[in-house]
């Protein structure tokens, strides 16, 4: 591989130079810069409204910002975030939101790539009709689940005393329960391309199953793990429903629900929304960008292979 | 180290293929063993039940005195190095080699030691550090004979190991092969389906055709005085030359095939006679016929030649007699050219013959 490496690099650059100097490659360029400013024209007009004064909104539109920088103020930040730990308040709505997006995340990785190990490499029978019902799983839609499992959580209280329904447990759990089947699926995948030689050779090492799956499968499935946890990360810290249905009468809001409760009154907050919105994108950007590198490979891994 | 002892070993697959019929083989202790057979015929398949990577369907496996057959591989005492290397990726080539010392709990100083001195042996003192991705084939192929010396495990098991190195690697290779196996005195099963990975490096060689042990021997043992058929062909490159005949023309110990005659001597009559047959396999290597026509008894081919190959010293020929292909080697200054129709014979000594029904061969050559 490195020799191949070596001797393609030269070649690669070169024609990266010749590339360059097309103009139909120009185009593409162009096209593309365009569609991506495009896209991205919400997201800026969002953060160029949480730093405007909170009353300039209705009267002049977020791009003359361009043409008047001084608009510009931290003033909305201050207030939002200076309402402190208070409950209710954006800073505790990012606490409760990560209290159950980081279990929610870590679990589904840790089980979903135990769940996988043993449908690739163990040896009972069945495991294809197993992976099959999973498979199957992946279409059931999260609001058909949300009567029964809220029933079952009642039940679940008044048989032992404590009722995860409005607890943060058991929006976790509902999470975690919903995030399986798509963690499974992947990490499956993505284990079925470990050659079988490699575990042989462990065992003949001396390595047991836990051993196997410690030092040898779980480094080698970072990659797929690493997506596995970015997308259940984001899809978790995103969510609405599950945490609106399950939180109850919980006084602590994820920041959706925390966002979702500004517009209900009849005027809309919209600086609050907007701070709100950046404050709550931070998080995930800032773990998409961290852990890319695995990203991008961990999705195509397993296509390829 | 450690003697090895097959009984009656027995693979049945759950499709109810038979993959392994009642292998008996023994082992001894710092002796190298060749299967050799061709792909598919189990060679594989036993040296896995050795390690205990497949189930035992019947028979037993010895490894010192201890029956092994419900052990897991971990317990067995066994290094094997496998055709695709089985590297982990994600380990340096240093912990690639101390990974199995690791588990066995053996003290750092100690793994170092082993470590060091595999890599040593292996030249492979450099790359420690590496990744496997990063090494070449060979190098590779190092790191995994180094995984399995510094177990210093009963028994050293190798399935195919050289397959995946080029031609000239392969025979570097192999060379250093026999060197550890001087060096470690260790018991070595090899698996292979190149006959002369089996005839240059083994002890004993043991061919397995169809999941059935044909012969066991040493390289000289299976070239000279092969079992049937099978072993016959399969040993020795090229392949031996067959020609179907019949027999005892006038009464005098003759052979008649197609573009082959031969003359029998007294002893090869007298076999011939005792087993009562009219028709015999008659077997002979190509490097065993000579330009030129026998004294006495003897062999004798005509035939036109179809290709010449041009090996430096020798030559390579197929020559066409009727519908029949005969390989022969032949000194490069005989100037034999393609078309040209040539006489070539071979000593009664070198003549084998085969029953026409089992295949057995009927001794003596």
């Amino acid at each position: 591989m490195s020799v191949a490496q070596a001797v393609a690099q030269p070649v690669a650059v070169s024609r990266r130079l010749a590339i360059r100097f097309r103009p139909s490659r120009v185009v593409l360029n162009v096209v593309l810069i365009l569609v991506a400013l495009f896209w991205m024209v919400p997201t800026i007009s969002l953060l160029v409204i949480s730093f405007r004064p909170e009353g300039l909104y209705g009267v002049s539109g977020w791009w003359t910002v361009f043409t008047e920088p001084s608009q510009l103020t931290l003033q909305n930040y201050q207030s939002l975030l200076g309402t402190g730990l208070g409950t209710g308040g954006i800073l505790d709505s990012l606490i409760t939101t990560a209290l159950i997006t980081v279990p929610a995340t870590a679990l589904v990785t840790v089980i979903a790539s135990l769940a996988a190990y043993s449908l690739v490499f163990g040896k009972w029978r069945g495991r294809t009709a197993v992976f099959l019902v999973i498979v199957g799983l992946l279409v059931v839609p999260v609001q058909v689940a949300l009567i029964p499992v809220a029933q079952l959580y009642h039940a679940f209280g008044n048989l032992t005393g404590f009722n995860p329904y409005g607890t943060l447990p058991g929006v976790v759990i509902f999470h975690v329960a919903f995030g399986l089947p798509f963690g499974i699926f992947l990490m499956r995948n993505f284990y079925t391309g470990i050659p079988k030689d490699l575990l042989e050779a462990g065992r003949i090492d001396g390595a047991g199953e836990w051993t196997l799956f410690r030092r040898v499968v779980l480094p080698l499935g970072v990659p797929a793990a690493a997506s596995l946890a970015i997308f259940q990360f984001i899809w978790v810290w995103n969510d609405l429903l599950v945490g609106l249905v399950f939180l109850g009468g919980n006084a602590h809001h994820t920041l959706t629900i925390f966002l979702y409760s500004q517009t209900r009154t009849l005027a809309a907050s919209y600086w609050v929304i907007a701070t709100g919105a950046m404050i709550s994108i931070i998080v995930p950007l800032a773990i998409f960008f961290a852990f890319q590198r695995y990203f991008v490979r961990g999705v195509l891994a397993g296509a390829v292979k | 180290m450690a003697r090895v002892a097959l009984e009656e070993l027995t693979k049945r697959y759950a499709g109810g293929n038979l993959a392994v019929d009642r292998l008996n083989l023994d082992i001894a202790d710092g002796e190298f063993v060749c299967l050799v057979g061709p792909s598919g015929c189990g060679k594989t398949t036993a040296l896995r039940m050795i390690a205990g990577l497949e189930d035992i369907t019947s028979g037993r496996v010895r490894i010192g005195e201890k029956v092994v057959n419900l052990l897991p591989p971990r317990d067995r005492d066994i290094a094997l190095v496998f055709q695709s290397y089985a590297l982990y990726p994600h380990m340096s080539v240093y912990d690639n080699m101390a990974f199995g010392l690791q588990l066995r709990k053996t003290p750092k100083p100690q793994i170092e030691k082993a470590v060091k001195e595999a890599a040593r042996i292996l030249d492979l003192e450099r790359f420690l550090d590496r990744k496997p991705g990063q090494l070449s084939g060979g190098q590779r192929q190092r790191v995994a004979l180094g995984r399995a010396i510094v177990r210093e495990p009963a028994a050293f098991l190798m399935d195919e190991p050289l397959s995946n190195l080029d031609a000239k690697l392969r025979v570097q290779t192999r060379a250093e092969i026999a060197r550890l196996h001087q060096r470690l005195e260790a018991t070595m099963i090899y698996v292979t389906h190149d006959q002369v990975e089996a005839m240059t490096m083994a002890d004993r060689i043991a061919v397995i055709n169809e999941g059935l042990l044909q012969q066991v021997g040493t390289p000289k043992e299976l070239y000279e005085q092969p079992h049937n058929r099978f072993v016959a062909g399969f040993i020795g490159s090229p392949s031996m030359n067959f020609v179907e005949t019949a027999s005892h023309r006038n009464g005098k110990a003759e052979l008649q095939g197609e573009g082959v005659n031969v003359v029998l001597d007294d002893a090869q009559a007298a076999r011939l006679r005792d087993r009562g047959l009219e028709a015999v396999v008659v077997g002979f290597r190509p490097e065993h016929l000579k330009v030129g026509e026998p004294g006495g008894p003897g062999l004798r081919v005509s035939a036109r030649i179809d290709v010449v190959e041009f090996l430096g010293n020798d030559e390579l020929i197929h020559a066409v007699s009727g519908g029949r292909d005969t390989v022969a080697i032949v000194e490069a200054d005989a100037r034999l050219a393609v078309g040209d129709t040539v006489s070539l014979w071979a000593e009664p000594r070198h003549v084998y013959l085969f029953d026409p029904q089992s295949e057995v061969s009927l001794g003596g050559a």
